[in-house]
């Protein structure tokens, strides 16, 4: 979308502050503008920025870029603001980086994620011949070989990243196990194009969504089930902006999970003692609006023998985000970094002793923090736990 | 700035704080250049965020050496336009030194650094000393206690105890010429219970919209929280019998906070929070079955019963002295209190924008000032929008018309403008004085004031801020 196209929303924002808090809790909100502290990388300063950009008071320039680029797109603006224009704060966010894009302004980390994406179908710059690796020795369903019931998808961050193949292995594990029909689609899985929409390059993303919808109705797959929850809300939320016809279901795991869990098909064989802290990824809970998904993975985990499930303060629609996001972990990795260590600190004060969550991204990231800034916390996938006590 | 002075100032000021707290971007200047009101936009030429009081003194320094004028600023939405930097120079923004340094559970006070807001204190107060309470405002969270408290906020508690300036019983200042002083018992003595029995000398500093210097450290009272709390609502047909409740119910000195609105701006206020823009123009039909005001008083007690009793009076009084008047209710339901600080001043925009002549004045010419007012409304085709508190204990009235816009509809900007003017001559005919006063209103207070008055003030400001940077162009301009 381009700003242009946004000007209904562009003067809602009365630069009142409202979104820098969690209502009623009033612990911070927006990771960009806590870390930076000046107006401007608050969500209201971006949004101020549009309206300058649109009025001529402003021209982009190298530092208002870095202020465009310094969010995580995690929604939280848009869950505490209560002005008319709440639901459509990230979007003129994502119409700045689409208008920087159309002038030319190239994002150096950016343009790295891009040509990969062109070259070898992912955003790591890794080669596409190495995208399957993880399901090596494992003999799945080569799901563009043969008919599957299930497809899973295993998106970018956990084919490339060798320390977190242990999760999709989990989850063929617990397939398995559940008897389900499930495939892969191995070297011929494709990104699924969110990160590209996020960061302003829509042209590419809707290659992938054309691509990917295509790809999962000629399977003629019932499910595709993903681990990914950026995947997850580009299929549910995205592509049906690009297509109506998706004659599949998506899936994130934590639904199949607790799916499994109620038919009866999963069964859990050991306890697990262990105290758990539960992160909601941004891309499970407020990017999918009233559909996010809160409770299933808090199911799953109370019903793994063993776990003792706490919450932090900011939880469900109001969670602080992993920092990972709308490719801050690439561009700016001292925000992604900062961000998640906020995180951590609020998963310490409950006493867990690890901390689950739902997404490739966030399980990253929250690692990554765990080096950086000494924690003594364990990041855990919630495919991982579950696989523990089976 | 001059370029030179400029580069000078900027290069001090980022040994003083470190590069990533100070900006000269467009985008920081820009943000910083207007707030929701109409007032003309002028542009800082550095922001800078200092984290403690020997940042900040290091900052003033600076600035006083080299005669540049520094506005501080919090959260910016005073809507007066009280943090535009009128001739441009140093924003200090102060959301860095945000410590609440003492909560004092016996004394009841807080004592808090200017960057400091209404959310982080609410939350402080829940987690630490359930059992006291501070006063919000009709602002969101953002908004800095210390802050509202200079520029004599009214709040949630100010029918018991009038303006949010009454709350303060300390304060720590730094002055333009690098003193940092101490006013109210803190001064002397380990604790900040009172400014008595010294002399006032708070009154430097408050209501003077940061031109006499920066408030750094502020003690404000706190306050026993009930356990028992309801809102009783009457809803007058007419002014004249809300005019007769408002007096009804102020002299039975029970309400914590007691507030009227028109019915219009409930209506107006419905639809903002159901994420539409608020339909104040063209005002929308009024159906005659409606009620002209909604009154609100809430009420506290230490006990159900004490709450039944205090509910059971106001009924009696208002049935007692309001028997010519038609009015709906009283209605009881749960207390609003727990809604502040609140979203209002956001959803209320409508487009970004929010005016408003906002004034406290006698209870006395209430009713023919409310009234006026409304038909300067209907004669604009705009929404009555009439928003009133009664303070301290109906000692006087805090009076507005609040007035949402869009920033991008130039001819409802000058209507909204034109609507302000006339009303603010009516207001000041009949004894109410504009309260955050933006500057527009500031130099016809003064015409009003006479120069007596004028020297005194900038005497004043002349002794505190020899060079005036302090936020200048406001109260205390030199001639």
């Amino acid at each position: 979308m381009a700003l242009s196209d946004l000007k209904e929303w562009l003067y809602g924002c009365t630069h009142c502050g409202t979104c820098k808090d969690v209502l009623n809790i009033f612990s911070p909100a927006c990771p960009s503008g806590e870390m930076y502290q000046l107006e401007s990388y608050y969500p209201s300063g971006k949004m101020l920025i549009a309206r300058g950009l649109t009025s001529g008071a402003l021209t982009l320039d190298d530092e208002v870029l870095e202020r465009i680029y310094a969010c995580t797109g995690c929604l939280s603006c848009e869950q505490q603001c209560g002005v008319y224009h709440r639901q459509h704060i990230f979007e003129v966010v994502q119409a700045l980086r689409t208008e920087a894009v159309t002038q030319g302004y190239l994002n150096p980390a950016y343009m790295i994620m891009v040509d990969s994406l062109k070259k070898d179908d992912n955003v790591f710059g890794k080669s596409k011949s190495e995208r399957g690796d993880w399901a090596k020795d494992m003999g799945i369903k080569d799901a563009s070989q043969e008919k599957v019931d299930v497809l899973y998808h295993a998106g970018c961050m956990l084919s490339f990243d060798p320390e977190l193949w242990e999760i999709p292995r989990s989850v063929i594990n617990i397939m398995r196990a559940a008897g389900t029909d499930a495939g892969i689609m191995g070297l011929e899985e494709s990104c699924c194009g969110g990160r590209a929409y996020e960061i302003g390059y829509v042209g590419e993303f809707t290659k992938y969504a054309e691509h990917c919808i295509e790809t999962f109705n000629s399977l003629g797959v019932s499910t595709v089930v993903t681990s990914c929850s950026d995947g997850y809300s580009t299929f549910k939320k995205l592509y049906p902006t690009v297509a109506a016809d998706m004659k599949f279901e998506a899936l994130h795991m934590v639904e199949y999970l607790e799916r499994l869990i109620k038919d009866g098909k999963l069964k859990f064989t050991k306890e697990l003692p262990l105290k758990v802290t539960y992160h909601d990824p941004c891309h499970l809970g407020r990017h999918l609006g009233d559909d996010g998904l809160y409770e299933p993975p808090r199911s799953v985990l109370q019903a793994i023998p063993g776990i003792e499930l706490v919450e932090m303060e900011r939880n469900r629609e109001n969670a602080w985000c992993c920092g990972a996001g709308a490719g801050v972990s690439q561009a700016n990795p001292e925000l992604g970094l900062w961000t998640a260590n906020e995180r951590l600190k609020e998963a310490k004060a409950t006493g867990a002793a690890a901390l689950v969550t739902a997404c490739p991204w966030c399980v990253r990231n929250f690692r990554d923090a765990v080096q950086e800034y000494d924690h003594d916390i364990d990041i855990y996938d919630i495919s991982g736990i579950v696989s523990k006590a089976m | 700035m001059i370029e030179a002075v400029k580069s000078a100032v900027v290069a001090e000021l980022e040994k003083i704080v470190g590069n990533k707290f100070v900006s000269t971007n467009q985008a920081d200047l820009y943000i910083y250049s207007y707030d929701l009101t109409p007032a003309e936009s002028n542009w800082p030429d550095v922001v800078v965020l200092p984290q403690n009081l020997e940042e900040l003194r290091e900052i003033v320094a600076l600035a006083n050496k080299e005669k540049v004028p520094v506005t501080p600023y919090v959260a910016g939405g005073n809507v007066g336009g009280l943090t535009i930097p009128l001739e441009g120079g140093i924003i200090i923004d102060l959301k860095r030194m945000n410590r609440i340094i003492e909560v004092n559970d016996v004394d009841m006070y807080a004592l808090v650094e200017p960057g400091v807001t209404f959310g982080q204190l609410k939350a402080y107060l829940e987690n630490n000393h359930p059992s006291l309470r501070y006063t919000y405002a009709f602002s969101p969270q953002s908004t800095g206690v210390a802050s509202n408290a200079i520029v004599q906020g009214l709040d949630n508690l100010s029918f018991r105890y009038g303006a949010a300036s009454a709350w303060v019983c300390g304060l720590e200042a730094l002055l333009a010429t690098g003193e940092v002083i101490k006013i109210g018992s803190g001064a002397a003595s380990k604790t900040w219970q009172a400014i008595a029995p010294f002399p006032e000398l708070d009154g430097l500093f408050l209501g003077w919209q940061g031109t006499t210097g920066i408030v750094t450290k502020m003690a404000v009272n706190l306050w026993p929280k009930h356990a028992y709390e309801a809102a009783v609502t009457l809803m007058p047909m007419d002014l004249e019998g809300a005019y007769a409740i408002f007096q009804a119910i102020i002299r039975t000195r029970i309400p914590d906070d007691l507030i009227g609105t028109s019915f219009q701006l409930n209506k107006v206020g419905e639809a903002a929070y159901a994420h539409l823009k608020a339909p104040i123009y063209p005002a929308p039909p009024v159906d005659p079955k409606d009620p002209e005001f909604v009154i609100t008083a809430e009420i506290t007690g230490n006990t159900q019963k004490e709450l039944d009793a205090k509910l059971e009076a106001i009924e009696e009084a208002v049935k007692a002295k309001c028997q010519g008047y038609k009015y709906l209710g009283p209605d009881t339901a749960p207390s609003t209190t727990a809604a502040f600080p609140m979203q209002a001043l956001g959803v209320l925009s409508s487009g970004g924008g929010l005016m408003w002549v906002g004034t406290y004045g006698p209870m006395s010419t209430w009713l023919e000032t409310v009234k006026k007012g409304c038909e300067l409304q209907d004669k604009y085709n705009i929404a009555r929008t009439c928003y009133t508190r009664m303070m301290n204990e109906g000692h006087f009235a805090g009076l507005r018309w609040m007035l949402p816009y869009d920033k991008e509809d130039p001819e409802l900007v000058q209507r909204i403008k034109d609507l302000c003017d006339e009303q603010l001559d009516l207001v000041l005919e009949n004894g109410y004085i504009p309260y955050k006063t933006p500057v527009w209103a500031v130099r016809k207070l003064e015409e009003r004031a006479g120069d007596e008055w004028i020297k005194l003030h900038r005497r004043v400001k002349e002794m505190l801020d020899p060079n005036n940077i302090m936020n200048p162009g406001r109260w205390g301009t030199p001639g």
